[in-house]
């Protein structure tokens, strides 16, 4: 109210302060308003809920009470242990994937793509009929006289980090993969043609140059575990409950969604630190996959 | 440089035990036995005729297909705003709007579950396929938002400046121009956000009703229970339509680098 409109932009080239919202934004406003309403306005309930349900002591209790802190910290150290496992597992695929025959790259795509469009929920179902007393596993020891009894494979953290790293493997595979395929072909040849033995071409070449790619899978795969919640619930035992789980129990349970709710944004905020420190080194386009056109490099 | 027959064989090996679960399940489909058996005994479609044939099953399907359908076509609307003004707007920086649209990626399901629910459940919207297929919206917007921002990118401006020029207002640009560019890749992340929804528990699981569930929500009750053959019959038609839904997104992509290749 107080500037005076008859004054006529300012010449500078620089950016200025405050645009004016062009044809284009206005396109935008449905879209914004419509996810605000029904994806922001749930968010604000959760920490709303969080400190009125009682009070927010709630969040004294999820640090304090050694049974929300203890769910709260197994499921850090999971997410941990299946990050390094999906890696340590995903990259020999991504390698043979992106330095091999033109036929054995289909055949391993096509495998990677059918495990990654399986439901979540199927491949945890599988597990359960796979590492069940009766399962899979079990029928083919007892058969061969190794076993005389079914061993416990099923609700346990082993049968937790088998599901979570099977789930989770395709996303590191894709991230290794892309950036395995990004590496000219040129710089290799000539680190060979140098004299370095193929050992020494990868550990000093080809790897350093594919850790971008290691760490934007690296980042995506701990930061979906910590929030995975179908397959520890199915797979995993009572005693060993993660995050997603004690905020699943907490609202459904024990009505006590205020407790629930604390936790829920503990688990987002552990997830948004995540991205905030990762994304200071790694384009977030490029943890999520989405660099370039998709479709693309990343399938 | 080729990898070695070690990373090879390794790299199989791999490939297999990703590929096992989803072929047990299907095969585990096809028992005759009333218990899940590795390998299945005899072969027969007893268990797909009992889903089929039962009511229940049959409006789960119904209410997942429709669930899908709406969180879809809502997911395309939205995430095609989003987009506009993320790719060509003014006032909103750019990087913040594209990480507001990607957000649904990032916050863990669980919790988007348990907001939705404490929202939704306040003014009674739940229980139903319109309330399931907002929720369920949230989840796909990203993909429409990320397919149709890289074909905005990619848009001969001309084109729009040429129908500008020849007296076409912004709106009719927006309809008769811009959109039917950008729809193709629309459909896509449509696609997307339709398996999004078809294949999605967690946040289903909080706004169901004893008279109101989905396929995903009905095998997740009964895998709690006990395991049996009938589920691993909806599981495979559960596979067997994400397949087909990825199977045309791949079919769409095939034909649309073959057109820029040849353009």
């Amino acid at each position: 109210m107080t500037s005076s409109p008859v004054v006529t932009a300012p010449a500078a080239p620089r950016r200025r302060r405050f645009e004016r919202p062009n044809f284009w934004t206005l396109a935008g406003l449905p879209g914004i308003v419509y996810l605000i309403a029904v994806f922001g306005i749930p968010l604000v309930f959760i920490v709303v809920r969080s400190l009125t349900d009682p009070s927010p002591a709630n969040y004294a209790a999820v640090v304090e009470d050694p049974l929300y802190s203890a769910s709260l910290w197994r499921t850090v150290q999971i997410a941990f242990l299946v990050t390094v496992l999906s890696l340590a597992i995903g990259y020999p695929l991504a390698y043979a994937m992106a330095r091999s025959g033109k036929r054995l790259a289909m055949v391993l795509g096509a495998a990677l793509l059918l495990s990654f469009w399986t439901s979540l929920l199927v491949r945890t179902f599988a597990w359960q009929v796979i590492l069940n007393n009766t399962g899979l596993v079990n029928q083919f020891l007892l058969g061969t006289g190794i076993i005389d009894e079914p061993i416990p494979l099923i609700r346990n953290l082993f049968a937790v980090l088998v599901g979570m790293v099977h789930i989770l493997i395709p996303y590191a595979v894709l991230a290794i993969y892309a950036s395995l395929r990004g590496i000219k072909p040129e710089v290799e040849q000539a680190a060979q043609s140098l004299g370095a033995s193929p050992w020494r071409v990868f550990t000093r070449v080809t790897l350093p140059l594919s850790l971008p790619g290691v760490a934007a899978g690296g980042i995506l795969v701990f930061v979906l575990s910590l929030g995975f919640y179908i397959t520890p619930a199915l797979l995993g035992g009572p005693g060993d409950i993660l995050i997603s789980q004690s905020v699943v129990l907490q609202v459904q349970q024990y009505l006590q969604p205020g407790m629930g709710a604390a936790m829920a944004v503990v688990l987002v905020a552990l997830v948004l630190l995540v991205f905030v420190i990762a994304t200071r080194f790694i384009g977030l386009g490029r943890i999520l996959g989405v660099t370039g056109a998709p479709g693309g490099e990343s399938r | 440089m080729k990898a070695n027959p070690a990373i090879k064989i390794f790299g199989l090996v791999i490939a297999f035990v990703l590929v096992a679960p989803t072929i047990i399940v299907v095969a585990t489909a096809f028992t005759e036995s009333s218990i899940i058996t590795f390998p299945p005994k005899g072969f027969s479609f007893r268990w797909f005729e009992e889903v089929l044939t039962s009511r229940q099953w049959i409006e789960a399907l119904q209410n997942s297909l429709i669930t899908g359908a709406i969180a879809a076509v809502l997911a395309v609307v939205v995430g095609i705003s989003l987009a506009m003004a993320a790719a060509r707007g003014t006032a909103i920086p750019r990087t913040g709007l594209t990480t507001f649209a990607l957000m649904p990626m990032l916050v863990p399901l669980v919790v988007i579950a348990i907001g939705v629910y404490l929202a939704f459940v306040q003014i009674g919207f739940y229980g139903n396929v319109f309330a399931l297929g907002v929720a369920h919206s949230i989840l796909g917007i990203p993909f429409v938002f990320i397919n149709v921002l890289a074909a905005l990118t990619n848009l001969d401006p001309r084109v729009e400046e040429a129908a500008r020029a020849s007296g076409a207002s912004y709106p009719i640009t927006l309809l008769r121009i811009t959109v039917p560019q950008i729809l193709p890749s629309a459909f896509v992340g449509g696609l997307f956000a339709f398996i999004a929804s078809w294949d999605e528990v967690v946040v289903a699981i909080f706004l169901v009703t004893p008279g109101f569930k989905t396929i995903p929500v009905m095998i997740w009750s009964q895998v709690r229970e006990g395991l049996e053959p009938s589920t691993s019959a909806v599981s495979t038609v559960l596979t067997v339509v994400t397949l087909v839904v990825f199977g045309i997104v791949a079919l769409l992509n095939a034909r649309k680098s073959k057109r820029t290749a040849t353009s």
